[in-house]
């Protein structure tokens, strides 16, 4: 019991710290700023971006695969490491799936702020042709967020239950709430077996739809005709490419959360080596397609692929390119592949490095393919040409990326980031085998 | 036990939830579907008399009659969403006459009221590679029969009718601009801010037949083959304001184009001039066909003078 | 007292002036330059249908020439010194206006069998007044259609209508109606022969709503005639089959052909 009450104490959400204020301040002004920008972009119309009718689509889109391939953790920590039976995920699950419900719930938001007419939302709704990769796209994105919120919540209930515990003196009204939340969990063997039940079903869920989730988003390209897109590796590309995100994206957010909750003793260096390794392997497979995708079609050289692979390779865009392939794909191999690599800190330098680099990548797979239609681009503004996204574009892309983290933060702030009630089971399995043992 | 029903109603609501939405997407379909044909099954005995299309009468049980739902768009006396019956829309286009006078580009600018950076109507400057000549291609929305912008819009704001014409419902419009992404054609643009036309654009009435008038912010536009003329027995403006004669405009079906001045047979001037489309092995369909470039009856390098390379609508002089 | 009088005088003076500078300057406005309008009349015959006056009104107005719309031209028909008119129609956003007159018997011709008509424009504001006339003699076309060895041929007769003498040597054309322009078939110009008569055989393989031609013999801007058409419908096409995939299932059909789909999902 006395392990159980020092568990407890160290896994509690507590207040913030001034940095936390600070932090979650400053989240608060670029989410502001952001807000502004985009109600001048009602106002005006998208003529505030840089898209034109040539590159159609810039950042908003590129943001929004980011979004979604980050979503991706979940199905990682919580699907594949489970049927891989990884035990060592049980500390990072819960922030595997706080980062895939951010992910999932600004991927929604951020694809509704490319749309011109967001005022005819509901169209896609009353008027939906399920023919169309975005009919497709609005029923899975409302899914996979429920089943998120699920695989979030189902596991939370006994937390809840012993902070409802834990803060019956401090504050009250704390308690109250996570009672109501805890839906009056005892702990009981029917309830356990309920909640087991519920659990297993949800997390087996995650991996298709999570799957199903990353393929559509891949869909929303490969069903059109433009070179760059037309691509029949697009789906599977997509999803180790998630993969390689939503990693990127567990390390970095975990390190940032082990400091500031001091939670050394719980994710140790073990376990940031197992994600090394994850995401050496992750890194690989993604390496295995781009190799693919980008490489291969120089043997026929079509005049058409040339003409976009040489303005990503060796042109306008290889410095972006390389950036991603190299940075955030070579480098990580190399280094990760050695155990100082794999070493916390190390970690969290080649997670950022991922995160920065997946966001990059999905600009280039979406913005040049524009600019190389079928036809010459001719009786246009040369400005639309090129594409480099305006103030504004910025302005709302990291208001989105800071309500990301915002969301990331207050859910941080509020729910035990390590399951309480399974990490003491396992110490207790851990204690009673060493006893039958010795 | 409470907890027990609740842990199992979760569960339940899980499952639900995947299931309610899908079938509230197809509940709202169907009661689309069910306004459409809203249809009594019971024989009502009551007999309605009806003209048939060739004149003669007939008697119909009241019941038979199905109540067809106009939708806001039963101008000019025919379904906008359906189309003109029996005809199917083709247009050809001579290259070898084509000499970038862009009289067409103007009249198709100023019948639509366009007024942005990008005419629906461009004349490219081609040449297919170094050895071969080029020549002036006027290049717009083909009015594809497989059309990939109809089948990636979400919400059926882009539709292929029966004579084949291709249109936008403006109202509808989300503005994702899935189809512009789609269309292998470039050929559609965008109304990126508040359109600033003229008043008599402004004012109008909107239907789909008519594009650009008004055009809507935040929405999709494109050639929509002039609708609104062929209603009045017209031709379109591109293929009235060509003084080269390039544009031959007609009915399939028919098989029957003119350019105002020669009429011929769709099918004979296809064959006796190789007819070819755009892009035919991505498998569009489209409608438009283009005669080659041959014993041509112009210049390409007179066309050279007209060439804007990065202009393709007239401004208004500032003054 | 007296500079009381004084005061009102000037009053009125200056008032007075200042009326009549204002009338001066209004009179000097009443007269702005109008320009001419230019208006071309040409006379249409629908055998056993109507007669149509297509009128056009243009202007040279800047130096360029400009259609003249939504100005109202009336139509006389002038016989035995007389001055009937007709009726009138307004032009539109072309400058182009049709005048049709359904029953031939209210245009009377003159004592030689000419039709005398005039079109006139009353001027307004920025055009000065105009007027147009043009005579025609009435002719007639008689257009049936004869099969012979299983080939189908149109046979017209053209005919001056007052003295009801043929015409020979005259071209006719021969087309069938279509949505826009109609087509040709046979010569470009066909002669009638001493008995004013014409014969062309019709092609296979025309297609046509429902496999009906209408088939148009056409006099075209004669100079003493006008234009003559006369009409004769006939099946003699191939029907015309509707092609598009508008009814079927596709993947770019509207959303009410994939309800069922959706439903199987669900």
């Amino acid at each position: 019991m006395k392990t159980h009450e020092t568990l407890i104490k160290d896994l509690a959400p507590t207040k913030f710290t001034k940095l936390g204020v600070i932090w979650t301040s400053f989240l608060v002004i670029v989410v502001v700023i952001g807000a502004i920008a985009y109600v001048d972009q009602l106002i005006k119309g998208q003529v505030v971006t840089n898209m034109r009718d040539y590159a159609l689509w810039g950042i908003y889109i590129s943001n929004f695969v980011f979004f979604v391939a980050t979503s991706f953790v979940g199905s990682v920590t919580v699907a594949i490491l489970r049927l891989t039976h990884n035990s060592w995920r049980t500390p990072l699950v819960r922030i595997a799936e706080i980062i895939t419900l951010a992910a999932i719930t600004m991927a929604g938001i951020t694809i509704m702020i490319d749309m011109a007419r967001p005022d005819r939302l509901l169209n896609l709704f009353i008027h939906a042709r399920i023919q169309s990769p975005i009919t497709w796209d609005v029923i899975i994105i409302p899914t996979f967020l429920t089943v998120s919120l699920l695989l979030l919540y189902f596991p939370l209930l006994p937390d809840f239950a012993i902070l409802k515990n834990h803060f019956k003196t401090d504050s009250p009204k704390m308690s109250k709430l996570y009672g109501m939340l805890s839906l009056n969990w005892t702990g009981s063997d029917k309830q356990k077996n309920i909640q087991t039940k519920s659990i297993k079903i949800v997390a087996l869920l995650i991996l298709p739809v999570g799957l199903i989730l990353q393929t559509i988003d891949a869909w929303l390209f490969s069903t059109t005709y433009r070179i760059g897109w037309d691509s029949t590796n697009f789906a599977p590309y997509f999803i180790s490419g998630a993969f390689v995100a939503g990693t990127g994206a567990l390390v970095t957010v975990i390190y940032v959360v082990r400091r500031v909750k001091k939670l050394e003793n719980y994710i140790t260096d073990f376990h940031f080596d197992k994600l090394g390794k994850l995401l050496s392997l992750a890194c690989i497979i993604y390496l295995y397609f781009n190799i693919n995708e980008y490489l291969i079609p120089f043997f026929t050289a079509k005049q058409a692929e040339m003409t976009h692979l040489d303005s990503l390779l060796f042109g306008h865009y290889a410095p972006l390119f390389w950036f991603v392939t190299i940075g955030g794909l070579i480098v990580p191999i190399i280094v990760l592949f050695f155990k100082k690599g794999r070493k916390p800190a190390s970690m969290f330098a080649i997670g950022l490095i991922v995160v920065i680099a997946s966001w990059w990548k999905r600009y280039v797979i979406v913005t040049p393919t524009l600019l190389h239609p079928f036809l010459p681009i001719q009786g246009v503004p040369e400005s639309w040409r090129e594409y480099s996204p305006s103030v504004h574009e910025w302005l709302i892309t990291f208001a989105t990326l800071a309500m990301c983290l915002l969301i990331i933060t207050i859910l941080v702030r509020y729910l035990p980031v390590i399951p309480i009630q399974r990490t003491a089971e396992e110490r207790d399995e851990l204690k009673t085998a060493k006893t039958t043992e010795s | 036990m409470e907890e027990n029903n609740k842990n199992s109603r979760r569960k339940f609501l899980d499952k639900g939830l995947k299931l309610g939405l899908a079938t509230a997407i197809g509940g709202m379909a169907i009661s689309k579907i069910s306004k459409l044909n809203a249809k009594s099954n019971t024989n009502t005995g009551e007999l309605v008399e009806l003209m048939t299309t060739d004149g003669t009468l007939i008697q119909v049980d009241a019941s038979e009659i199905v109540e067809v739902v106009s939708t806001h768009n039963k101008e000019n006396g025919y379904n906008v969403r359906e189309g003109i019956p029996n005809r199917k829309f083709v247009m050809v286009v001579d290259l070898a006459k084509c000499k970038n006078a862009l009289k067409c580009q103007q009249a198709c600018n100023k019948g639509h009221y366009i007024t942005g950076d990008n005419a629906w109507l461009k004349v490219y400057k081609m040449q297919e590679s170094k050895e071969t000549a080029p020549y002036w291609m006027p290049t717009q929305c083909q009015h594809c029969d497989e059309p990939a912008c109809v089948t990636v819009c979400p919400v059926d704001a882009t539709f292929k009718r029966k004579d084949g014409i291709v249109l936008i419902d403006n109202e509808r419009c989300i503005g994702c601009r899935f189809c512009m992404a789609a269309c292998p054609y470039s050929t559609r643009v965008f109304n990126w801010s508040e359109p600033e036309q003229p008043e008599i654009a402004k004012d109008a009435e909107y239907t789909p037949d008519y594009c650009g008038s008004p055009s809507v912010k935040g929405t999709v536009d494109k050639c929509d083959f002039c609708p609104h003329q062929i209603v009045k027995n017209e031709l379109p403006f591109c293929v009235t304001a060509c003084p080269n004669g390039v544009f031959y405009f007609g009915d399939k079906y028919e098989d029957t184009v003119t350019n105002g001045e020669e009429t011929l047979r769709f099918s004979k001037l296809l064959k006796d001039k190789f007819g070819y489309r755009l892009l035919e092995g991505l498998g569009t369909e489209p409608s438009v066909y283009y005669l080659p470039p041959v014993d041509r009856l112009v210049n390409f390098e007179d066309g050279l003078e007209e060439f804007t390379e990065f202009q393709s609508v007239e401004k208004p002089e500032e003054s | 007292m007296k500079t009381l009088i004084n005061y009102r005088f000037i009053f009125l003076i200056i008032v007075s002036v200042i009326f009549l500078s204002m009338n001066v300057q209004n009179a000097y406005a009443q007269e702005p330059k109008k320009n001419t309008v230019r208006l071309k009349a040409d006379y249409v015959k629908t055998m056993n249908k109507e007669v149509a006056f297509n009128l056009r009104a243009s202007s040279k107005v800047d130096g360029s020439n400009i259609d003249v719309p939504d100005i109202e031209l009336t139509v006389f028909n002038e016989y035995n010194d007389e001055k009937v008119k007709l009726g009138s129609t307004i032009t539109d956003s072309n400058g182009k206006g049709t005048f049709v007159v359904n029953d031939l018997s209210l245009i009377k011709p003159d004592s030689t069998g000419l039709y005398n008509i005039s079109v006139s424009f009353k001027g307004n504001d920025a055009f000065k007044r105009a007027s147009k006339s043009l005579s025609y003699k009435d002719a007639s076309i008689e257009a049936r259609i004869i099969t012979e060895d299983s080939i189908h041929y149109i046979t017209a007769t053209l005919k001056d209508a007052a003295t009801d003498s043929v015409l020979p040597d005259q071209y006719l054309n021969v087309q069938v109606e279509r949505l826009f322009k109609s087509l040709r078939i046979g010569e470009e110009f066909n002669t009638t022969d001493e008995n004013g008569t014409i014969i062309v055989p019709i092609e296979e393989g025309i297609p046509g709503v429902d496999g009906i031609l209408t088939f148009e013999v056409v006099l075209k801007d004669s100079d003493d005639y006008g234009t003559v058409k006369a009409l004769v419908s006939a099946p003699l096409g191939v029907p015309v089959v509707d092609e598009s995939t508008f009814d079927q299932r596709t993947m770019w059909s509207p959303k009410k052909q994939n309800t069922i789909v959706l439903v199987n999902i669900s």
